[in-house]
This record gives structure tokens, sequence and C-alpha cells, in this order.
């Protein structure tokens, strides 16, 4: 349902094959144990979507949900414990150990804290020149006038580029970041909650920056966030993550008019309106979903009544979201959707 | 319509303020008396060890045989040893030989030492299991054994030693910088550098290297020092230097044959050891300090400045915002000197703010200016001239972004300004109680009694080495003397109230047991505790999940109507306040540009800001094709638009 290619987005690359294939993606982590005995937990469990040329997915969840893990598996920083990504029909796993230099052009990221991702001792400058040296641009003269042009691009003048991060508000510095990953002309940028830490009157300007520079270099985003209205904002198609599994995908405006999943229902129920108008209703309907999900969960066994204090990582998690963890038993059949104000 | 404004602040970009690196370093040294005269010390040293030729008044092998053993005389001012060399000028050709060991020394230990601790830190695995395994093995021999079995083998000199000494010293530096490798491989500019495909040896010495400078340079100070004591202990046992290099270990050997017959010889060899390593162990303390910003005592300058950058960073970003939008449009670049919105004039802003009065203000803050302190005398403003009330069953939202002074408005509530802020002019009063001008004991009385507070980070909230009981029944004692049992009773009756199930079970828990939606529950239970009049919540719910926060926040409102208590909710997420305020107050760069009833103020905002900020906010419930900035709300001659 969700394949087709958004318009005017993909110039000439009309084959069906995606950017971007990840199919049945587990990404397993170390947790603990000595150095001799290995102890994993599954993060990320099954997950199956594609990226378009041109596209903008967005990947939505909750703290936890793994989605910033599949980024991290996408932009092999994360061992893929169990199926494939393949990028441009290409699987990664044939790549081997080492990363060749062509995938580390074509897949950039941007992180949300842009203070931490510029190394605080060099002049941001360096973050391009660095990266452009490593894949062979030029001499220092060309190099430096690459970085001139990236910084014209993300909106910084010439006096920017021998800054540093200490001198530069978080919005320059998102700016930078932006700048170091575009000046290679990737086909893919991983925006790991790229705006999350931006004040809104700088959120904006970066999100437009994001979507005037996609338009110009027909470039491909993974928005990875947790804000539901920065993603109805910026992408084409979306997916729901849950504790690792992606359990709603689809068009953007499908996935927001009527979405299919009791816990996306949730998600949107509980994302806070942009206006005052009903706020009401949509209190005493949370408070019905939160009823429900009690009552649900009693009549499922009373876990959420047995929570032991003897058994404090149980206890502590799931009263946190007992409407989430056991909505999902009650199924998409419950007819209370709080739908959020359409206003235009 | 165009409102006037005014905008020096334009003028204070961050750069100026960062330029004077060398020049802070200065005055910050000049603060630190003991560093200043190590620095000095050093610095003798080694201008007696360059120059020693000539201010020696013998050779170091001269011999003077007709005064073998003198004690001082006009010839020799500190007197000859047993072979009838001058002691002062052995004394000061030593000092070369101790800077050459010193320095020799520390270099090779740097040299095996930092590359072994990067690749350990930066690679880990098995590298790093082997190799800190061999720091262990060479921990546990003491160093001088190490010392004596190269020696053995190769035999004395001064390089050998140098080698020895080095050797000796590598595994700590070594292991220095393998931990903080260690923490900076997990930061993600190192994580940047992997993507941009950089090479592993070009992110180990070229990104994480460089952050590494500073403690190095502690660390190489500090050896300096240890490493003449090596030496000296080394030529001591006639195991360091030949006998025919003058040092201050080998004069300290020739003392030690003669203490009987000449007990004061030992004295010149010893003090130069004395004071040459205090110089150097205090000239690496004083590096740690400057590079440390000198905590303790310029807290309150850094608060300031912090502040201060605050502000501009805003200011920064109006000005790119202009400059995005003048990029966009190919319009002539007119910005240089245009100013920035700050401020509305005072009458334009009163006719903005319209103070929907409620019943009965609990809270009122009138005309409060918060200013900070710098060290160098000047006032910077943080807020001025704010006036609100809050009303008894009110949720005010104060609304701002970073560095709009709303978290330093309510500091000043509760009187916990940071250290060189202060409330400059204006009043708090709290159910009729003044607040502003109290001093630390008047406001504790205030403070979880009347006020009760809840902050961004819940974990933060809590403190983690005691339960959750014993921090909810706390300040019941204090300020309800109730009694250890009653107190229970009433802190698991507060917990329940807050939603937390199974209350009782879980006072003997730590707040590390408990989520962080859960853990956000606690603080608000313990918040009210001392059933205060205002709750004040200062981000409160900003870093909880959405669906954890619509939880908090509906226990909030719930709270308010069963317990009648006003909200002052603090917040930057406009969601939040369409959410749960009654009225909203919306300031910017310390300003207070409108207060007004929160669905007059998302429907038809007064201050082009607010209209501004509404504008940017891009939700799940409205589509547009393009975001609105700060700059489609300001003139080309940086003047807010009203409409």
């Amino acid at each position: 349902m969700d394949r087709e290619v958004n318009p005017g987005m993909s110039p000439d690359r009309t084959d069906s094959r995606p950017l971007l294939d990840v199919r049945d993606l587990d990404v397993a982590y170390e947790v603990s144990g000595s150095s001799w005995r290995r102890t994993t937990t599954t993060v990320v469990k099954g997950v199956s979507f594609h990226i378009d040329a041109g596209e903008t997915y967005g990947l939505v969840g909750e703290s936890g949900s793994g989605k910033s893990t599949t980024g991290r598996a996408i932009l092999r920083l994360a061992e893929v414990a169990g199926g494939t990504i393949e990028f441009d029909g290409t699987d990664l796993a044939t790549l081997g150990e080492r990363t060749p230099l062509s995938y580390r052009r074509d897949v950039q990221a941007v992180y949300q804290d842009p203070a931490g991702s510029l190394n605080p001792r060099h002049h941001v400058g360096r973050a391009v020149t660095d990266a452009l040296k490593r894949h062979g641009t030029g001499d220092r003269a060309e190099r430096q006038d690459r970085a001139r042009e990236a910084f014209a691009q993300v909106g910084l003048t010439d006096a920017h580029l021998s800054r540093f991060p200490s001198e530069m508000s978080g919005g320059q510095l998102q700016r930078v970041a932006i700048a170091r990953a575009l000046v290679l002309e990737p086909r893919l940028v991983i925006c790991d909650e790229a705006v999350s830490a931006l004040d809104l009157s700088t959120q904006s300007q970066i999100i437009n920056l994001l979507m005037d520079l996609q338009q110009a270099s027909g470039v491909s985003y993974l928005f990875i966030t947790h804000d539901l209205g920065v993603v109805r904002h910026m992408a084409h198609r979306l997916g729901v993550l849950r504790k690792g599994e992606l359990i709603e995908q689809g068009d953007t405006s499908a996935v927001f008019a009527d979405p299919q999943h009791e816990y996306t229902r949730s998600l949107l129920a509980a994302s806070p309106s942009s206006h005052p108008e009903g706020r009401e209703q949509r209190r005493a309907d949370r408070l019905a979903r939160r009823r429900g999900a009690a009552q649900a969960s009693e009549g499922a066994g009373g876990t959420a009544a047995s929570a032991s204090p003897t058994a404090p990582a149980a206890a502590a998690s799931s009263p946190a979201r007992p409407a989430t963890a056991d909505m999902r038993q009650a199924g998409p059949t419950r007819p209370m959707v709080a739908r959020p104000e359409g206003r235009a | 319509m165009t409102v006037s404004t005014v905008g020096p602040a334009a003028a204070t970009t961050p750069a100026a303020k960062q330029a004077a690196g060398p020049r802070q370093a200065w005055r910050r040294l000049r603060h630190q008396p003991l560093t200043l005269a190590a620095i000095l010390t050093v610095a003798l040293i080694v201008v007696i060890a360059v120059f020693a030729p000539v201010l020696a008044p013998y050779a170091p092998d001269d011999t003077d045989f007709s005064n073998v053993l003198s004690g001082p005389t006009a010839a020799h001012p500190l007197g000859t040893d047993d072979l009838g060399h001058d002691v002062l000028s052995q004394l000061i050709f030593a000092a070369r030989t101790a800077l050459l060991v010193a320095g020799g020394s520390v270099l090779v230990a740097m040299l095996i030492g930092v590359p072994f601790g990067l690749i350990l830190g930066y690679k880990g695995g098995w590298y790093d299991r082997l190799g800190s395994r061999v720091m262990d093995l060479a921990d546990a021999f003491p160093g001088i054994m190490i010392g004596f079995v190269v020696i053995a083998i190769l035999g004395r000199g001064v390089w050998i030693l140098i080698f020895a000494i080095g050797l000796i010293f590598s595994m700590n530096f070594g292991r220095m910088v393998r931990a903080i490798t260690l923490a900076e491989r997990k930061k993600l500019y190192v994580e940047s550098a992997h993507v941009s495909g950089l090479r592993n040896r070009q992110i180990i010495f070229g990104q994480v290297l460089p952050n590494l400078a500073g403690p190095l340079a502690v660390q190489a100070a500090v050896f300096l020092g240890n490493a003449i004591k090596v030496e000296a202990a080394l030529s001591f046992l006639a195991l360091g230097l030949p006998d025919d290099q003058p040092s201050w270990g080998g004069m300290l050997r020739t003392a030690a044959e003669h203490q009987v017959d000449h007990p004061l010889m030992a004295l010149p060899p010893g003090i130069a050891i004395v004071v040459t390593v205090l110089a150097f162990n205090l000239l690496g303390d004083g590096i740690n300090d400057a590079l440390s910003g000198a905590r303790s005592t310029r807290k309150a300058r850094k608060a300031s400045r912090k502040a201060a950058r605050l502000a501009a960073s805003t200011l920064a970003e109006v000005e790119q915002a202009r400059l995005d939008a003048e990029a966009r449009e190919q319009v002539p670049s007119t910005r240089d000197d245009a100013p920035v919105p700050v401020a509305s004039s005072v009458a334009t802003r009163e006719a903005l703010v319209t103070t929907a009065a409620h019943p009965e203000p609990v809270l009122s803050v009138r005309g409060v200016s918060i200013v900070a302190d710098r060290p160098d005398g000047e006032v910077v403003p943080l807020v001025s001239d704010v006036s609100l009330t809050v009303g008894r069953g009110e949720v005010l939202g104060l609304l701002g972004e970073s560095g709009s002074g709303k978290s330093m408005l309510a500091k000043s509530i509760l009187g916990l300004l940071p250290p060189g802020v202060r409330v400059d002019s204006g009043s708090v009063t709290l159910a009729g109680d003044e607040l502003v001008g109290r001093d630390e004991r008047g406001m504790r009385a205030i403070r979880g009694k009347k006020l009760g507070v809840v902050f961004q980070n819940p974990q933060a909230n809590l403190s983690p080495v005691h339960t959750v009981g014993h921090q909810l029944v706390d300040p019941l004692r204090v300020h309800h003397g109730m009694s250890k049992a009653a107190a229970r009773d009433r802190a698991a009756e507060l917990l329940d109230m807050v939603g937390v199930k199974d209350a009782a079970g879980r006072l003997s828990q730590y707040p590390y047991q408990f989520s962080g939606g859960m853990a956000q529950r606690v603080a608000i239970a313990i918040a009210l505790a001392g059933e205060p009049d205002v709750l004040i919540l200062d981000e409160a719910t900003s870093a909880l999940d959405v669906t954890t926060q619509s939880q908090v926040l509906d226990l909030v409102l719930d709270l308010r109507e069963s317990l009648g208590m006003a909200v002052v909710n603090i917040t930057h997420d406009l969601g939040v306040a369409a959410e749960s305020c009654d009225r909203v107050a919306i300031l910017y760069h310390g300003e207070l540009l409108e207060v007004n009833d929160v669905f007059s103020l998302f429907e038809n905002p007064h201050h082009p800001y607010t209209a501004a900020l509404l504008a940017a906010h891009p939700t799940a419930d409205r589509e547009v094709d393009r975001l609105p900035t700060l700059a489609d709300f300001v003139t080309a001659d940086g003047e807010w638009i009203v409409r």
C-alpha cells in the first residue's frame, strides 16, 4: 500500500528499486556480563521498511522504542543481528568489516545534540574540510572553497568557518552539522532527533532548511523523532515503532487521518494539541482510555495490581505505560478513537 | 503598524566574548598566587640550567684539593665536597641534569603511554583486556624495580636513565589516556567522524588527541617533579648517572657518606630537590584549576556569562532567520546595521498585556527585574520589569524559549537564584507575604510549605541514596511536626494521590526503581507534602514521553481541582500550554510581551512574537506547506510587524 514513489521527488531513479530497503531487521545489544560471556537483548525486532530517493521517511516512537538503534544499524554503527539492509541494491552484509568509502559518502547523519557532534577543540569548518579530505576532494584551497559553499548553503557566512563550537548558538551548530552531512552529496541522511533540542523559532528554520535542501538535491531523509508534529510536517511516509517493533506504517496523511493501531491512536491522543479548543473533551477521552485499559488489564489477570515491590524492574515500567501495554490486546475494536481537532 | 524597537544587544555577538582566551587565562592566574610562584620558580630553574656556565663560579669538574670538605668560605660559598668540587657550581650544573632527565623521561613516558592508552581506549575489546592486564602487571612492580632492571641490563648513563624513568611512568600516562579516551569515544563527535568516513587513525590522533591536551599537561607537570625525585633516588643509590655527571642525587650520596662530620652538606641538594618538585606539582595543580575554570570562586561569573550567552544566542537566531529569508528572496542585504527586536515600547506593551483579573491572586509578581552582576562591574539584565498574578486554583503558563528568563523568574520566586544573580527591583508576594529580600532561613520556611516545585529531570529531583519514603517523610516531619508513623501514613496517601500504585509498598524503594513518569509523580508528591499554595513546574514534563507527559499533566489538573492550589507551569512547549494552562504569559529576552487567557492567546495573539511562535509550531493536528519563521514577523528594519 505504501510503495508508490512520491510525485516529482525522484528524478531519474524511476526503477522500482528503493534507495534503502530494510527487511526483518533485528538489532541486539550486549547488555552486561563479564568479558567472557555475553548477554544480549534484542532492541529492534523484525523491522521492515523502505525509503525511496527524494523521500522523507519518519520513524516515530517513544524512548526505548529502538528508533535510534535502527538508524545506527543503517549507519553500520550497531551490529545487525538478523534481517537485511539493502542500500541501492547492495546488501550491507556483503560489504565486510570495513565500510567502503562510497557508503560513507552516500549515507550521512545529523544528530540531536549539535554541540556534542562537533569536536570542541576544532574550528567548526574543520568538520567539513576533514570529511572532504578523507573523500579525496582536491587540495586545501579547493576544500576551503567547498566548505565556504556548504556554509553558504545552510545560511552561514565565511566568518563562521573559524569559530569554535562554544562560540555558536544551537541552531548555528545544527547548520554546521547539516553542512558537514550534505557537503559529500549523500543520497540518504539519517536525522536522529535533529530538531528536537532546538527552540521553536530555530526549529522551524532548520526544518525549512532541510526541506529546501531536499528539494534542491533530491536527498532522502530517515527522520527519527518522538515529535509527531514535526514528523507530520516533514515526512512523506512514516512508521511507528513500539518496543522495537514496527506496528504501523503508511503515508503520513493516511496514518494521521486514520490510525490503524491502537498504540498510534493513543500516541496521537497524548500528543499535545496546537490549540486549547476542545481540551476538556480530549482530557475526558484520555481518562476513559486509561480506565478502559486498566479494566482490560484487570480482566486479563490483574497484572498491574499485582506488581510487587520485589520485582522493581517490572514494577517500575508497568505502571508507567499501562495504557499502551494493554491496549494492544484490546485491539482496534475499541470504539474510542480520539481524533485530534481538525484545524487548518 | 510597526512598533519601535531598541536593539543594543545585536553588537554583543558570542564571538566577541570568547575572543579573549589567553587574556582570561592570565586574569585567572592572577588570582592564583601559588601557581604564579610555581611558574616563576620553574622559570628561574630553567634560566639557571641554561646559563650554568656563566652563573657557576667554577666548572663542574674543577677540583680544589687544597680545600677538600671545607665549610662555606669566601671562595666556596657553599663549601666543597670530598674531591674538592665547589658545591654551588655542582648544584647549578646539576639543575641541567635534573631538567634534562625530567623532560626527557616524561617525553619518553608520553611517547609510549599516550598511543598505548589511545589504542586501548578506542579499540576496546581484546586490545583493552590484554593491554589493561599489562598495565596492571606493570603496576604490581614497584617503579624503582623496573628502573633497577633496565639499568642492570643496559648499564648507567644519562640516556639509559631517561629511558628507565620514562618506562616507569609510561603506564601512568597510558592509564589516564585510556580512561579519557573511553569517555571521549562515546561522544557524538567521534561517531560523526565515523559517519564522515574518517579512518580510525585519523579519529584517534586527529579528533580524540586534541581533547586530551589539558589533562596531559597537568599529568606532565606533576611527573616532571616525580622524575626528579626518581632520578635523585637512583643517583643516590649510585644506579643513576655516572659519577662524573653532577646531580642532586649524587650530591646527596656524597653528603650521606660524610653526614657525621659535615651534616650541612645535604642541605643544598635537598633544598634544590624539594623546591623543584614542589614547583612542578603546584604548576600541575595550577594548570588543572585554570582548565576547569576555577569552579568554586567564579561560579557567579559563569552564571552571568551563561545567561548573557543564552540571550545573545536567541538574538543570533533572529538574525539568522533574517539572513535565511534574505537568501531565499534574494533581497539586497540591509541587515548589517539593522536592529533586532528586543523590546516593544513600554506604552505598547501595556496595551498588549491584558491582565484578566483572576479572583483572589495568591501569588503576585510586581515589576520584578533580575540582573546578573559581572565581576568587571557590568550589570547584565536578565528579566526586566515583569508583573504577573496567579489566582487560587489557576494554572498560569510561563512560555518562552531558551534565554527568555522564564526559569530565572521562577527561581527568583523560589529564592533560588544562582550566586551573582539578584532581584534588582520589584516585589513578589505570596498570600500577602513579601518574598523578595528574605534571607535563606526565611525562604526555607516558605519553600516546601507554601511553594512546591518540580524540576525537569525527574531522577535529578530525587536523592538517589534515600528511599522515596524517606524523602516524603522528611518534609512532612519538618513542616508539619508529624510523628514518624503519621508521616509515613501521610506519605503513602500522597503517593496514592499522585497515582502510584501499591503506594505503601513502594515507600521503601529507591528512585532508580521508578520509571521517568513515576519518578516525576513522586517529585510532585514531595512538592505537595507541605500542602503548598502554589506549585511551580519548571519544564516538569519536558523530558517525558508524550504518553507519560499527558498523564502527568492530567494529574496536575486533577490536583488543581481537588486541592484548589495555584500552578505556575514553565514551559517552552506551546502544546503543553494549550492543554494545561488557564492563562499564558509570553516571555522573550527577559521581557513580558503578553499575558492572556489561553483561548484568546491561541486564537488572537496580540504580540507578533506570539503569533510567530504559534505559526512556527509544527503540530500533529494540522498541515502547512512551509513553516513561517520569526523573520516573517519582523520588518527589514528589525521591527515587529503588528497585524
